[in-house]
């Protein structure tokens, strides 16, 4: 069946019933969540155990089940590797892995893969593990990408049932209280594990720092946890900033975040309690700076920030330039720091950012914010999945949740990495749709969502370098010839959700070059 | 044909082409993302071997991220190295010349041998960019790098673009004979001491233009003054030469060939010079680069001394420098409205038939007018431009 934006969508996904995207807004859910089966813990029970592999067998883990990881380690993770290898060990196979997000150190699961211990992956890949499901073929069913907050309606509506959830804790105490901002290896917060915590059959905190009791912030609960596991290393919080985080010094992008701050400073937005959302790419970040220092230039203090947590952030934070910072993830040491000791500097779960199937989004409160893209297209439509090559590379991240919530979204891109062009005249997969893209900005200049007229009065008012994305474009594929584009068949790869369970898109595998 | 020839490097936005001989042509390309890229690059590398006549060569490319120009040049200069009698034409370009006094604020310098640090060059907004073959360039890269040069000049589009050359008597007639055939809108001769060299330019110049079927006499000269020899003979290198648009200053070189330390008070009279010499022949002046591109509080504080010592623009060495300058060297809201007035009056005194130009009751003598109008050309300029 094909959805409103014409992409064709299958009818359903195992035994799941699929539904085609309609529009950002346009489906109302019905019906009551799902939940957990009841259970109690008596007094003095314990919950400790000193092995993943004991771990694994007291839940009952076994063939064909789900189990669930969160990403804040980002980079620097060991818990997802070390889970699986044990579950390999213990001669579980056919398992479906619900991940937050991968990365590339997540690539020994490929062999995982291959051997059919893992069958299924419903999660972002950023990486190895998406070019090698790319391939096709290798995966019992196409693997489900979702945004974070897409990621936790899932879960409460019950479309993915969690059997076991691994949540990986920096700190815990014996009874399950659990966090990712405290202890020897802090992560940053874990609170996009609450929902697995919450739903799954079984909820296991996997911790190198053992604390009395009680360990707060509470971000994962006594309640929610059946068992809490010892291991001698979880991550690297070295690694959470995953290469990301510079301030870019290409003149280029230099002058794209420039555009990007000048566009919000006229978009009539830009006013004492605005709120915005700072990116961690380097346009994004350089951007957010620009708007940081228009705010101190004009005057005007912010109501919130929202991260990704970063050390711009907080110093935004620290001057005063806003009152809150909420973040759900840590970029860097300097936002987890922040978050431990900034009582302004608040944590925030994706179901209170995000979620489409709930009674409001914090992402709903933004004024502005800045996002990325791997492609555009003329219909303003965003891909972050796949490159051009239709290789499937990286998550959805919050980007539909954000995009679908603010006020102004401001996508910043070079009209070309290397030879590759950005703006295309139909994105290879589409992550969020043109309709909630208001503003892409471009070293060539900016282009305006045409049912975003208010937006391009201001902007030619205050001398803004307003353009037809078209012409942008012709301009940057002057300087390169034509691609040679994939074909793709019909062998589904990977669903693209968008963020109500719709699906918006399919990636489909590489049959030929033309 | 030479053994094996290498043009350009492995780094970010450039490519490596390796020339070798062969009996047919035998292309071969090295590229991330293959799929996609191999045939684009194909198509750009047989027009290039195509448009030299090559029958015969083995062409090995490693890409990394080159645009179509800088794949060109790469080729080009490839097989020149190795192939020595190829005939070069002239390249499709189709620059309409710029007018002798128009906007000139900032001069913005690029390394002519570096495609990542060219990338994006164009879209700055300085009113000249310059492409430098001169001390960015070593000298084993000049061959190189004037062909990239002019690939360049032929693939993107600027209001107004210069090539500063070597002097005439290192690299400088080559570096003409090679970019002359994209032909820029002038250009910049570094080193400039005597005004026999001005006319040795326009000589060669007019010799080109004639060559490559460029309309005579429209390739601008600015020759940079950054000698203690070319200082004393400025008034007449400003003078030399009806190519000659604009006088340049190049601090950096000048403190050197004086032994003397870069302060403001050092650089006073060779300044006041300089815009003098420039004046007196109608020429405008731009003042040096400020080499310190973290502090924009000095850069501005220079370019204002620049500005009220007369000069019309200054140099940039990093694009950000480019709207601080903008903004010094365009007229103010004041100053544009007060320019309008005395306009006006002498619009006012000429269809009365009045001698003398007066606003209330003030007399206002030629040079003021003359000034007045230069400032709301200037301002129709920048609006037209879109200047930011």
């Amino acid at each position: 069946m094909k959805n409103t934006l014409g992409r064709e969508v299958p009818e359903s996904l195992g035994k799941r019933e699929l539904r085609p995207f309609k529009g950002a807004f346009a489906t109302t859910p019905a019906g009551r969540k799902a939940a957990r089966p009841q259970k109690t813990v008596r007094p003095g029970e314990n919950k400790v155990i000193s092995s993943l592999e004991e771990a694994i067998a007291a839940t009952g883990l076994s063939d064909g089940m789900t189990i669930s990881f969160h990403h804040s380690f980002r980079q620097g993770d060991k818990v997802v590797n070390q889970v699986v290898d044990a579950c390999a060990r213990m001669g579980i196979k056919d398992l479906r892995i619900f991940p937050t997000a991968l990365f590339p150190v997540h690539e020994p699961l490929i062999e995982h893969i291959k051997s059919g211990v893992i069958s299924r992956i419903e999660g972002s890949m950023n990486g190895p593990v998406g070019a090698f499901v790319s391939e096709g073929g290798k995966l019992k069913q196409p693997a489900v990408l979702r945004s974070h907050g897409g990621r936790w309606r899932t879960v409460e509506a019950g479309d993915v049932k969690i059997d076991v959830a691994f949540i990986a804790a920096s700190q815990a105490d014996s009874y399950g209280n659990a966090t990712g901002i405290k202890g020897k290896t802090p992560c940053g917060p874990i609170l996009f594990s609450a929902v697995d915590a919450m739903y799954a059959d079984k909820t296991v905190v996997v911790t190198n720092d053992l604390a009395p009791y009680p360990v707060f912030p509470f971000e994962i609960q006594q309640g929610w946890t059946d068992y809490v596991v010892t291991v001698d290393e979880i991550g690297d919080p070295e690694s959470i900033a995953s290469g990301t985080l510079r301030i870019t010094r290409s003149p280029t992008r230099l002058r794209i975040a420039r555009f990007a701050a000048a566009a919000v400073k006229a978009s009539g937005y830009f006013k004492d309690g605005f709120n915005f959302q700072g990116g961690a790419g380097g346009i994004s970040l350089a951007a957010t700076k620009f708007v940081g220092e228009e705010m101190e230039k004009a005057g005007i203090v912010g109501g919130f920030a929202m991260g990704g947590g970063t050390r711009l952030l907080v110093d935004i934070l620290r001057g005063g330039l806003v009152h809150t910072v909420l973040d759900g993830q840590a970029f860097d040491l300097a936002a987890i720091d922040s978050l431990r000791e900034d009582q302004n500097h608040v944590l925030m779960d994706p179901g209170h950012y995000a979620n489409y199937d709930s009674r409001g989004c914090a992402t709903y409160m933004l004024d502005a914010a800045f996002l990325g893209a791997t492609e555009v297209d003329l219909d303003f439509n965003v891909n972050v999945n796949t490159h051009s090559d239709g290789l499937l590379l990286h998550g959805i991240g919050g980007h539909q949740d954000v995009a679908a919530g603010a006020k102004m979204t401001v996508i910043t891109v070079p009209t070309l990495r290397g030879r590759l062009p950005v703006i295309t005249d139909r994105v290879t997969t589409v992550t969020t749709p043109g309709e909630v893209v208001d503003v892409i900005v471009t070293e060539r200049g900016i282009a305006i969502n045409p049912n975003r007229e208010d937006l391009s009065e201001r902007f030619r008012a205050a001398g803004l370098p307003v353009r037809e994305l078209e012409a942008i474009k012709q301009e940057a594929d002057e300087l390169i010839r034509p691609l040679r584009k994939p074909v793709f068949g019909d062998e589904v790869i990977a669903l693209i959700e968008w963020r109500d369970g719709t699906v918006i898109d399919t990636v489909r595998r590489v049959t030929r070059w033309k | 044909m030479s053994e094996i020839c290498t043009a350009g490097t492995e780094a970010k936005r450039d490519c490596q082409v390796t020339v070798t001989r062969a009996k047919s042509i035998e292309i071969k390309i090295d590229t991330t993302n293959r799929n996609l890229l191999v045939a684009g690059i194909r198509a750009v590398v047989e027009e290039t071997v195509a448009a030299l006549g090559v029958k015969g060569a083995r062409v090995d490319v490693v890409d990394s991220g080159a645009l179509d120009y800088v794949v060109s040049a790469r080729v080009e200069a490839a097989l020149r190295m190795a192939i020595h009698e190829l005939e070069v034409e002239p390249l499709a370009v189709k620059r309409n010349p710029t007018a002798r006094d128009r906007l000139r604020r900032t001069r913005l310098y690029a390394p002519g041998n570096n495609p990542r640090l060219l990338v994006g060059i164009e879209l700055h907004n300085a009113d000249c960019v310059l492409l430098d073959l001169e001390d960015s360039v070593p000298p084993a890269e000049k061959y190189a790098a004037r062909i990239l040069v002019k690939h360049l000049l032929a693939a993107l589009r600027f209001p107004e673009v210069w090539v500063r050359i070597n002097p005439l008597d290192t690299y400088g007639r080559d570096d003409l004979a090679e970019v002359l055939r994209a032909q820029p809108h002038g250009v910049c001769l570094p080193k400039a001491e005597f005004a026999a060299s001005i006319n040795e330019l326009d000589e060669e110049l007019t010799r080109l233009e004639g060559e490559y079927g460029i309309p005579q006499g429209s390739t601008h000269i600015m020759p940079i003054i950054e000698t203690a020899k070319g200082l004393l003979h400025c008034e007449g290198v400003a003078a030399a030469n009806k190519r000659v648009v604009i006088l340049a200053f190049g601090a950096e070189d000048f403190t050197r060939d004086l032994g003397a330390k870069r302060t403001q008070e050092s650089l006073l009279f060779a300044r006041s010079m300089i815009v003098a010499s420039a004046k007196a022949s109608e020429v405008q002046a731009s003042d040096t680069v400020y080499p310190n591109v973290e502090d924009e509080e000095g850069l501005i504080a220079e370019a204002r001394l620049a500005r009220d010592l007369g000069f019309d623009g200054k140099g940039v060495i990093n694009p950000r420098q480019i709207e601080p300058i903008h903004a010094v060297f365009s007229p103010s809201e004041q100053e544009i409205e007060q320019a309008r007035r005395i306009v006006a009056a002498a619009e006012e005194a000429e269809t009365q038939g009045i001698g003398a130009i007066a606003i209330g009751g003030k007399m206002i003598d030629r040079p003021v007018l003359k000034r007045a109008q230069r400032t709301l050309k200037l301002a129709g300029l920048i609006e037209k431009g879109g200047a930011q």
